[in-house]
């Protein structure tokens, strides 16, 4: 296992490298605008200075060089235009809480809400839970998600008597971003449950249970739903990527203070660094549940083997 | 053998409904199980044997149901069970199943000694230490060496000839009367199906179990079988002990089944075959099923289904051939090489 883990994440650390390489160049070919308040005013002399200064002028190598080793520091530079001067790590640590918070939560809803109605359907094929989650699925699936957030936003403010803004001292202000977030992934996991509990209930373990005699209420619980959990549950780590993703609209729909509506707002101001620094912490994020969901795969299912090499025999 | 019956079919029909269409899959077939016998049933692909023995569970896939007859199993009619909850009175605890591929028969989440220990608890109302005596007693019993460890292991540690041991070992767990083996051998290498014969025979001397094989492997049916019933398109069309059927076969497809053995076959001359297909069981039948590819068929084949025609009081089949009235027809020459040759596997 240990050995496993540590090849695991030499292989994303390997991973993270080429983002950050790649991110870091694609950064260097935007406009210098990014770094300055308001170039047009400023003399050609002192913009260079101050490039010289941050050390842009420098070859792009010693660049990737000086960004690395400041990285490995946990230096993630200033910010340019958002609020110049500032510390990305301080700006970023005020607003990570209420994102992580947000994306937990809304972690949590799409599976109480999601895993139920996935079995519902599977149970229930071709009856009412099967039709009214397909309708569900489509509709989740096909309309575009600014279209229903928006719609969500509108009405359900005015429903449930709340401003269209996010006050986080206000529970019920909690209660429309987080269900929005949480439409795409209750989705995903009804229709990947629904699928890997009617493959399982095909198989022919199935129908020896049957045969020795236990109860198809037992049959649904202990066997297929546990064994169609199986592939879910990788799924369930890169889930929690669709909130952080869904996250970077909504919060700057709901005009939440994190780090989603943090990212747009540094992308329209030409924040350079900042753009970097919330690509680089958006990989990891994706990068770290791609390594849980296999490690988690390895431990719920014992035909992974990761140290031993033991076939059938 | 005892004379009783234990289990007691009665012109049973069965019917699927399948894209709109139905099928008439078991055609008011009767049947007598006897109590401590093992029969052997054989047929083609299609010929209804699984579903047969589904019925006796309440098994069948959802698209089928019981259209008539009845099946008495301790003074009750199992065709006119509706719910799960009667069923489950009879699955496992009355009437176990060995299935046919031991490869997938076995959940691979669960450990060898759990989907054992289910059973147990289900049939034997075992848990904790007791359960877990049990269940390496009942592995042991199947010959799985080294138990303990072995308990602990998951399906795909085992092989095929060890799941299917497995499977055996569950369906003894549930402590039946019963026990249906659907092709037990079938997905097996052949040196492993022998094994696995031989344990299933002494499991039910031990045991006195009543067994019902389904295969289509006649050496199977040499080797364990009291007595054999041949289906044939959803009907059994000859049924007797197993040396009547072997050595004394009266229905022309039993006579055609027989000669297809690859053993009466003789070296660079081509292997007997039927010719043509089984009648296609959307329509109804009319006559005998095997009119269409019996060399011996007479005119009333086609108009009327024969009757069951006693040949002694133990063999039956379901021929025209039988009546008195019939032309004298000589079962193939080749089956007398059957007396002499070896039918074991």
């Amino acid at each position: 296992m240990a050995k496993y883990l540590l090849k695991r994440i030499g292989q994303s650390i390997l991973t993270l490298v080429i983002i950050l390489t790649l991110v870091f160049i694609m950064v260097r070919q935007m406009p210098i605008d990014g770094y300055f308040e308001n170039i047009d005013k400023l003399d050609e002399a002192v913009i260079k200075a101050t490039l010289d200064q941050m050390g842009l002028n420098d070859p792009i190598l010693v660049q990737l060089k000086d960004f690395f080793i400041d990285l490995l520091h946990g230096d993630l530079g200033t910010s340019a235009r958002y609020s110049r001067g500032v510390p990305i790590t301080q700006i970023i640590a005020a607003k990570a809480p209420i994102s992580i918070q947000m994306g937990l939560l809304s972690m949590a809803v799409s599976m109480l809400l999601g895993i139920p109605l996935g079995a519902a359907m599977a149970r229930s094929k071709n009856k009412f839970w099967d039709k009214f989650g397909t309708v569900f699925i489509v509709l989740v699936n096909a309309v575009p998600a600014a279209v229903y957030y928006i719609y969500l936003q509108s009405y359900g403010s005015l429903a449930l008597n709340v401003s269209m803004l996010f006050d986080e001292s206000n529970w019920v202000s909690w209660i429309l971003p987080v269900f929005s977030m949480s439409l795409g992934s209750i989705a995903y996991y009804a229709m990947w449950l629904r699928r890997y509990m009617l493959d399982e209930m095909n198989k022919d373990y199935v129908r020896l249970a049957r045969a020795k005699g236990v109860d198809s209420r037992k049959i649904t619980m202990r066997h297929v739903f546990r064994n169609a959990f199986v592939p879910m549950i990788q799924y369930i780590p890169t889930s929690l990527l669709y909130t952080v993703s869904g996250s970077i609209y909504i919060e700057s729909l709901y005009s939440i203070p994190g780090m989603g509506g943090l990212l747009v707002d540094v992308i329209s101001k030409q924040d350079n660094p900042m753009v970097q620094a919330l690509v680089m912490i958006y990989s990891c994020i994706g990068i770290i549940g791609m390594i849980l969901g296999d490690i988690l795969m390895a431990i719920i299912d014992p035909r992974i083997s990761l140290n031993r090499k033991e076939g059938a025999r | 053998m005892d004379q009783e019956p234990i289990l007691s079919v009665q012109h049973l029909n069965v019917k699927f409904s399948l894209r709109g269409k139905m099928l008439h899959a078991i055609r008011d077939v009767s049947l007598d199980l006897y109590k401590g016998e093992t029969l052997a049933i054989v047929g083609e692909s299609g010929s209804g044997k699984s579903v047969l023995t589904k019925t006796f569970m309440g098994l069948l896939d959802a698209n089928g149901w019981i259209d008539s007859g009845s099946i008495l199993y301790n003074g009750r009619d199992l065709a006119q069970f509706k719910t799960e909850k009667e069923w489950l009175t009879i699955r496992g605890r009355e009437i176990a199943m060995v299935l046919q591929d031991p490869m997938t028969s076995l959940n691979p989440l669960k450990t060898i000694g759990a989907q054992i220990e289910e059973a147990l608890k289900l049939h034997q109302n075992l848990t904790g230490p007791a359960a877990h005596k049990r269940m390496i007693e009942t592995l042991t019993d199947v010959g799985i060496t080294e138990p303990e460890r072995r308990a602990k292991q998951y399906p795909h540690e085992f092989s095929g000839g060890m799941r299917q041991r497995v499977v055996i070992a569950i369906a003894m767990a549930c402590n039946p009367k019963i026990l249906i083996c659907d092709e037990p051998t079938t997905a097996l290498d052949v040196t492993i199906q022998a094994q696995i014969l031989h344990l299933i025979r002494d499991l039910v001397r031990k045991y006195s179990l009543t067994t019902v094989y389904i295969t289509h492997d006649l050496g199977v049916v040499a080797n364990v079988a009291d007595r054999v019933a041949v289906m044939y398109a959803g009907d059994i069309v000859e049924i007797g002990m197993a040396r009547e059927v072997f050595y004394d076969a009266r229905h022309p497809y039993t006579w055609a089944l027989l000669s297809s053995l690859p053993q009466l076959g003789v070296k660079g001359e081509k292997l007997f075959s039927i010719q043509g297909t089984p009648p296609s069981l959307f329509q109804e039948i009319h006559g005998d099923a095997f009119a269409a590819r019996n060399p011996h068929a007479l005119k009333i084949d086609f108009e009327r289904r024969p009757p069951m025609f006693e040949v002694s009081p133990t063999h039956f089949a379901r021929t025209w051939l039988l009546h008195p009235d019939a032309p004298k027809v000589e079962p193939p020459p080749v089956l007398k090489r059957l007396r002499g040759e070896e039918v074991r596997v």
